[in-house]
């Protein structure tokens, strides 16, 4: 990395900071790059789409839109599936398409510099580390930040046809 | 008045920027070979208007340029002149020339005199025969003679001889007027009587005194009464001026008997500085072969003069030319007479022995020094037209509209879910309440209506291509073939009209290859050896119909199958005459015994299916052995609106398009029947119909346990019919389709979404794949 070899250029990068969405699956923090979100909202029963796999929950109307609904508790199997009035749906913005994602909570926006996140170690499990950018530390929290963008369109999701990728 | 014109720059030149814009791209879409009139009328128009404003506006440069484009672009779009690519070439560049200008006066940049100069000559040379800038003022059309009145100076003297009077018009115009349009109007009215120059105009903008010659053949009692609507009585005065009768001499009368006329003003303002303008233009216009491409009229060339300048040169109309042969010799002394006052023995050149001594600098530099007159005409001309040039219609990008119908949509939706609360309220609902909503119930389908017309277009933009290629196909196949089309006006939707377009061209085609015979054949056979191919467009029900048929040969059921058979289709010769012919719709199903580069391939007809029904229509074939085949497509007119059945299965709603479906009934347990104990039948009407179970297909939990409990929908896609099984029936609805693929994907059996009165979604079926999804069903049972 560079940051270790400039000395000036780690107040330089650190300065930089994004903001991010964090939300838990089960007792896991994930943190999203807030640009992505276009919005939160209550879960409201969507239309079921036959034949889909059991984590995309169906369609509903955003407003004159058609947006799918994806319950990641369902994905990646983190979390008490339940569906109650506090359950959200983040509705992403991403690669041009509008998707919506059922958590567990929304949390909070926080702002993390570039030298607060660390390399994610490899491991397997469901959730491949590709769509990892890191992880960050914030007062004992692990955060996971997350490539939501690459996750969404990537054909695990089974969101987009694959010969439009 | 000048202080408050410059408030309306800004308008101009925007106004301006899009007629240029507008001209190139009708330029750049112009068919050389073939020019359709009304671009080109649209492109003159272009250029008048832009010619009109500046002149208004006092941008004499940027006025003037576009006259000389303006009358090459006339005479083209009169058909005096054939359209090459050069002039294409040159109306472009003069386009970009014109650009710049708007540039300079706006203080960016500006353009390179040169360059201006450059293009002008180079669209003079180009309609040749108006070789000198004066025809700027001279130009109006007005006259019987017009052809002649297009010409130039030289030709001036003689136009009396044609029994045309020279009325010299003096007046002082009213305040009003001067304020007014009056004076200007009055300039549009002379102008359209004849030839109008404006010897004199008030300096300033303010009132003063105005002297105008008129070459027409119309009394003075016509025009009397306009000037003394614009004059006080006694302050204008109207001579006629005989001694133009007479010839030669008059073009020196012409300039000479105006005292008091600056000579700036005068004609003679031309050559100032320019010794020797005459000669050197016509040597140019020589070492340029400027008359090459141009039918020499006799008469013209015993006339060397005329020829040698090609003044008359380009006027291919024998009727004027013959009047004037006997001033022809006088004309040419005319022309010289013109420059006469100029001393230089170079006036007077051998004319025949064309000199290639070429002064190009010349004839620019004349038109740089000739503004006045074309200042006093250019507003003159460009009000009558200005009406015309305004366009009925205004392009707004297909994006804008696809959103305000996006909003109507969602207007419509948001109304039925009002409607339906208040139905829910029943008698507590005010009375007021409901009728309100009524009342914007009605209005909300009107304007969704006329929203959704918005993108409706007449078929005929389809059709207006097919003579073109049935014409060219015909000749190559060595076929005597009649295009007749009706219901032209038939209006469908954009986006259909641009899908729609490729697999008509080959239905078209493949008429005029299979269909009609050869004639040698078709007499032998008792017809007409000329085949017809008709085309027809009309609405049935929701739907358009577009029908391509031919008096041909007809398909022939026997080689069908027998094709059909060779290449391993499962066939059986019980099928129906509907069904053998859909084996054409087949991938690489071709009877055509020689592949010719028409078609033949067996590719084709597949993709016209497909494209069809992508379109959420379909094509039928209707045809009778030695009398013809009749292809049918059905459209819906527009692919943003369905009309829907909406139906239930479990807790889901979904909508069956309606163009679908047959018929719908509850079965009796006897109906219903298995084969292979797997795959079901209903018998229907004693037919034995494939049953999709739609709760089985989509696993989904029916509110039945028995099929006798239900609904079965028969439906009907592309001559395949099956029944649908379904929960019960909910309602009819138009619904407006949205994409699922904009945010997600395609899913198998499935059209696209739409958004239901209470907000929800409901899917909408691909009936197409799910009587596909019966057929397989039935195959794995058999």
């Amino acid at each position: 990395m560079e940051t270790k070899t400039h000395g000036t250029n780690v107040s330089d990068e650190e300065s930089v900071t994004s903001e991010y969405l964090t939300f838990t699956l089960g007792s896991e923090e994930y943190a999203i790059d807030i640009l992505k979100v276009q919005e939160i909202r209550g879960y409201e029963p969507p239309t079921l789409i036959a034949n889909a796999p059991p984590f995309i929950k169906g369609v509903i109307n955003l407003r004159g839109i058609i947006v799918p609904i994806v319950d990641l508790r369902i994905k990646f199997q983190l979390g008490k599936v339940e569906y109650t009035p506090f359950t959200v749906v983040i509705i992403l913005n991403v690669a041009g398409r509008v998707i919506g994602v059922v958590v567990d909570s929304v949390s909070d926006v926080i702002s993390l510099s570039s030298g607060q996140i660390r390399a994610a170690p490899d491991f397997s499990g469901t959730f491949d580390t590709k769509y990892i950018v890191g992880l960050a530390s914030v007062e004992a929290r692990m955060l996971i930040i997350t490539d939501i963008e690459r996750l969404m369109t990537s054909a695990d999701m089974e969101l987009i046809d694959r010969n439009v990728d | 008045m000048a202080i408050d014109m410059s408030q309306f720059y800004q308008v101009f030149f925007e106004e301006s920027a899009e007629h240029l814009a507008a001209m190139e791209g009708l330029l750049l879409n112009l068919d050389v070979e073939n020019p359709d009139s009304e671009q080109l009328n649209a492109i003159f128009r272009a250029a008048h208007s832009i010619k009109g404003s500046a002149g208004t506006f006092g941008f004499t440069d940027l006025a003037e340029t576009t006259h000389i484009l303006e009358n090459l672009l006339d005479r083209i779009r009169k058909h005096e002149l054939a359209l090459t690519a050069g002039m294409v070439d040159a109306f472009l560049a003069s386009g970009d020339c014109l650009r710049d200008m708007l540039e300079g006066h706006q203080g960016r940049g500006g353009a390179d005199p040169a360059v201006v100069e450059t293009i002008c000559q180079r669209l003079r040379q180009l309609s040749s025969g108006i070789a000198q800038p004066v025809v700027t003022a001279t130009v109006e059309g007005g006259l019987t003679s017009a052809v002649a009145a297009d010409d130039e100076v030289a030709v001036k003297p003689s136009l009396p001889t044609n029994g045309l009077h020279v009325f010299d018009i003096q007046f002082l115009p009213t305040e009003i007027a001067t304020q007014g349009v009056g004076v200007n109007n009055l300039l549009d009215e002379l102008a359209g009587m004849g030839r109008l120059d404006v010897l004199q105009r008030p300096q300033s903008s303010g009132s003063g005194f105005w002297e105008l010659r008129l070459i027409t053949d119309v009394a003075r009692e016509v025009f009397a009464d306009q000037i003394d609507f614009v004059a006080d009585n006694g302050a204008w005065r109207i001579t006629e001026d005989t001694s133009v009768e007479v010839d030669g001499t008059t073009a020196f009368g012409f300039f000479g008997d105006m005292p008091g006329v600056p000579d700036s003003v005068r004609g003679y303002g031309f050559f100032n500085g320019e010794p020797l303008p005459s000669p050197s233009m016509a040597e140019e216009g020589d070492g340029y072969g400027f008359f090459e491409p141009l039918p020499v009229s006799p008469l013209s060339v015993s006339s060397d003069e005329g020829d040698g300048y090609g003044f008359f040169e380009p006027l291919p109309s024998p009727v004027t030319i013959p009047p004037l042969t006997p001033p022809v010799m006088a004309e040419e002394g005319d022309g010289y007479g013109f420059f006469a006052p100029l001393p230089t023995p170079a006036v007077t050149p051998p004319v025949s022995a064309p000199m290639p001594v070429a002064a190009p600098v010349a004839v620019p530099a004349v038109v740089e020094s000739a503004p006045a007159p074309a200042k006093a005409t250019a507003p003159a001309r460009a009000a009558p037209t200005a009406a015309a040039a305004s366009d009925s219609s205004i392009r707004v990008s297909i994006d804008k509209v696809d959103q305000l119908i996006n909003l109507v949509g969602e207007l419509v939706i948001t109304q039925a879910m009002l409607l339906q609360t208040v139905s829910q309220l029943e008698a507590q609902a005010p009375e007021r309440l409901s009728n309100g909503l009524a009342q914007l119930e009605r209005n909300t389908r009107d304007l969704q209506e006329s929203v959704m017309s918005i993108r409706m277009m007449p078929i005929s933009f389809v059709f207006s291509r097919f003579p073109r290629v049935v014409r060219d196909l015909s000749s190559k196949l060595g076929k005597q073939v009649e295009l007749k089309t009706s219901g032209e006006t038939t209006e469908l939707d954009k986006s259909l009209i641009e899908r729609i377009t490729d697999p008509l061209t080959h239905l078209i085609r493949n008429s005029l290859d299979h269909g009609v015979e050869l004639p040698e054949k078709r007499q032998a056979a008792g017809k007409n050896p000329t085949g017809t191919i008709t085309l027809k467009a009309y609405h049935q029900g929701g739907n358009i119909v577009i029908e391509v048929g031919d008096d041909g040969a007809g398909l022939h059921r026997d080689r069908i199958l027998s094709k059909a058979r060779e290449r391993g289709l499962q066939i059986s010769d019980q099928m129906t005459d509907q069904e053998v012919f859909n084996l054409i719709f087949e991938a690489g199903f071709s009877t055509a015994e020689q592949v010719t580069d028409v078609s033949g391939r067996g590719v084709g007809m597949d993709v016209v299916r497909r494209n069809i029904q992508s379109m959420g229509g379909r094509v039928e074939i209707e045809s009778m052995a030695g009398v013809g085949t009749r292809m049918t497509v059905r459209l819906p007119l527009t692919l943003a609106i369905l009309d829907g059945m909406s139906v239930a299965v479990g807790e889901q709603t979904y909508i069956l398009p309606l163009s679908y479906v047959i018929e719908s009934l509850q079965p009796q347990r006897g109906d219903i029947k298995t084969l292979s104990n797997q795959a079901r039948l209903i018998q229907v009407r004693g037919e034995y119909l494939p049953v999709v179970v739609l709760h089985e297909v989509f696993g989904l939990k029916s509110s039945w346990n028995d099929l006798t409990q239900g609904i079965m929908v028969v439906l009907d896609a592309d001559g395949t019919k099956a029944a649908l099984f379904v929960d019960a029936l909910v309602g009819q609805h138009q619904v407006v389709i949205k994409s699922l693929e904009a945010n997600y994907r395609k899913v198998p059996g499935i059209s696209g979404a739409t958004i239901m009165g209470d907000g929800h979604v409901a899917l909408i079926l691909d009936v197409s794949a799910i009587a596909g999804m019966a057929r397989s069903t039935m195959q794995k049972a058999g």
